[in-house]
């Protein structure tokens, strides 16, 4: 397991990924709204979203884990 | 007086010639470099110069008999201009520090200084020669005061091709910039045994002093690099955008044009929305000569980026918000690495080129817990400092509050500054503006999310726009993105007139 994690203070505006999804390094999985800028978290390795850590409209600090990814299977 | 025959002198001669060659085998005898070692220490100091220029200095100063001072000293060329290299010897007591070591590092750091040549350090040093006592210590921090001498007038460049611990550590960070080579160049006051034994604390050596380590959350190193080879290559490849000293010129290139494709692509770019990302290495691309580049701390502190790079073959240094990470605000952290990048070229001349897209620097109890303030001043000071350097800027969206200031504003002394049609300069957003300077009439609106919508534009399009800093003359022009590099060249020409 691998969590992605939040770069920068802010609130979760979107979350892109289902539970399930197969995602590979780079691809977006929520975008956290900080400063006014619409800011991604990305998929930090191939895998499926195992779990999905936050809702919509929730603040996120620095490093706290958003998304959890299983990065175990077909790796 | 008796008479000397001639025989007797060249029995003499021959002895002389015998016994110096001796010596040269003694001490040239290619000790194989141990472990991840590819070079000897001699060897580097060849590679960074350009082939066969590479003279030492003192060849068969001993520390004692039989141990070499544990440093190769001399200078050469790269690229036809004469730098200045120490590179140690892990072949000899390991590299480490001793009183005669630190004499020949010394010498040559003097004879750099006085002539105005670069100096390059080869580090590969387990730190203070014990036996050696306080005379080490007391090596090492003249080694560190000549540091500090030096920085007001050549450039310095370490490279970490093995340990660099203790007090051996300290001297690269008294320099420009670090190049570390992945897995053998390691940096730390006290390695894992030690760090065991002081605090219990258990970690490897890459852990605490790993390239990896350095380049990413420490930012004590400035480049990782694979290879011995690679590290010495990207010394030359620094230094070609480097003057020698202080009052030197600046090594101009035949102009080169721009990439056209990026120069194309430069009106597309930037999202009209201001709160969409975009990868600010593209608007880069269609601004300067095509080709060379070369980005410092590039895995470090990413929402700014620092590089070198040239317009019509004179080098730049560009400082650039990266909105691709963290939506490119300041922060604590890549406060000090602006700071630190404009302060050096501004130190040496270099024109500096601020290509500015920035929401501000990011609020907060853990920002401002981390001194943002005091690291944000660095910024200022640099830029307003860096008068020596041909100061443009060049904001491609936005430009709000504090950090339109801090990103290389006129206010703080640029030359000149070109804000894009579509840029947005102001004290602040125009979300945030709306709701400070309407907040009774968006309280008693009927359908305030509206209101505030219509509000925002009206506020961008009349406070927010950069005619209002062109009419005031704090910006020079509003341009088209692809007017963009033809100011700058133009600007650039003063240059030739100095």
């Amino acid at each position: 397991m691998i969590d992605a994690k939040a770069e920068i203070v802010g609130n979760v505006w979107k979350i892109v990924v289902r539970e399930g999804d197969q995602v590979g390094p780079g691809d977006p999985l929520i975008v956290l709204e900080t400063m006014k800028m619409e800011i991604p978290v990305h998929a930090p390795a191939h895998g499926h979203v195992s779990r999905i850590l936050v809702a919509e409209g929730q603040i996120v600090q620095e490093g706290d884990p958003v998304v959890e990814i299983d990065d175990t299977v077909g790796a | 007086m008796p008479h000397v025959s001639d025989d007797h002198v060249t029995t003499q001669t021959s002895s002389g010639r015998t016994r110096l060659d001796e010596r040269r085998r003694a001490r040239f005898a290619r000790v194989e470099p141990r472990g991840a070692r590819v070079h000897t220490a001699r060897e580097r100091a060849e590679l960074l110069m350009d082939e066969g220029t590479f003279v030492e200095f003192t060849p068969l100063r001993a520390a004692q008999p039989g141990a070499g001072s544990g440093v190769v000293t001399g200078w050469g060329l790269v690229d036809g201009r004469p730098v200045v290299v120490a590179s140690h010897d892990a072949a000899i007591a390991s590299g480490a520090i001793g009183a005669v070591m630190a004499e020949a590092i010394c010498r040559a750091q003097r004879f750099a200084i006085d002539r105005g040549f670069p100096i390059v350090f080869v580090n590969d040093s387990g730190g203070a020669r014990v036996p050696d006592g306080i005379l080490a210590l007391h090596g090492c921090g003249e080694i560190f005061a000549l540091n500090v001498e030096a920085q007001d007038r050549i450039p310095q460049i370490s490279v970490i091709l093995g340990p660099c611990a203790g007090a051996a550590a300290y001297s690269p960070a008294l320099t420009d910039w670090t190049i570390m080579v992945k897995g053998h160049g390691h940096m730390f006051l006290t390695g894992p045994d030690v760090v065991r034994a002081a605090t219990g604390e258990d970690a490897t050596a890459d852990e605490i002093g790993g390239s990896g380590m350095h380049t990413r959350v420490s930012g004590v190193a400035h480049l990782e690099v694979e290879t011995e080879v690679e590290a010495l290559q990207s010394v030359r490849h620094l230094l070609s955008y480097l003057p020698s000293h202080v009052d030197g010129e600046l090594p101009v290139t035949g102009p080169v044009p721009v990439n056209p494709i990026s120069a194309e692509a430069l009106s597309t770019v930037v999202p009209e929305k201001a709160s969409v990302v975009f990868d600010m290495h593209d608007v880069i691309d269609g601004v300067l000569d095509n080709g060379a580049r070369l980005e410092l701390m590039p895995e470090y502190a990413g929402s700014v980026l620092t590089v070198f790079g040239r317009i019509e073959g004179r080098p730049v240094g560009v400082v650039a918000n990266q909105p691709a990470v963290r939506g490119g605000i300041l922060d604590s952290q890549n406060s000090v690495k602006i700071a630190r990048f404009v302060e050096f070229c501004g130190r040496f001349g270099i024109p500096i080129i601020t290509l500015v897209d920035v929401p501000g620097f990011l609020p907060g109890t853990v920002e401002e817990g981390r001194g943002i303030i005091t690291h944000g001043a660095k910024v200022l000071k640099a830029y307003a400092q860096a008068r020596k350097s041909l100061r443009l800027t060049v904001v491609v969206r936005k430009a709000y509050g504090g950090a339109y200031i801090a990103m290389g504003s006129t206010s703080l002394g640029a030359d000149a500054a070109w804000a894009w049609s579509n840029a947005e300069i102001a004290v602040m957003g125009p979300g945030g503006a709306v709701g400070l300077l309407h907040r009774r009439e968006l309280a008693a609106a009927e359908d305030p999310a509206a209101l505030r919508e219509r509000l925002a534009a009206e506020y961008r399009e009349n406070v927010a726009r950069p005619y209002v800093a062109a009419e005031a003359g704090i910006i020079e022009d509003v341009i088209h993105p692809e007017e963009t590099r033809d100011r700058l060249v133009a600007a650039m020409r003063v240059l030739e007139h100095r």
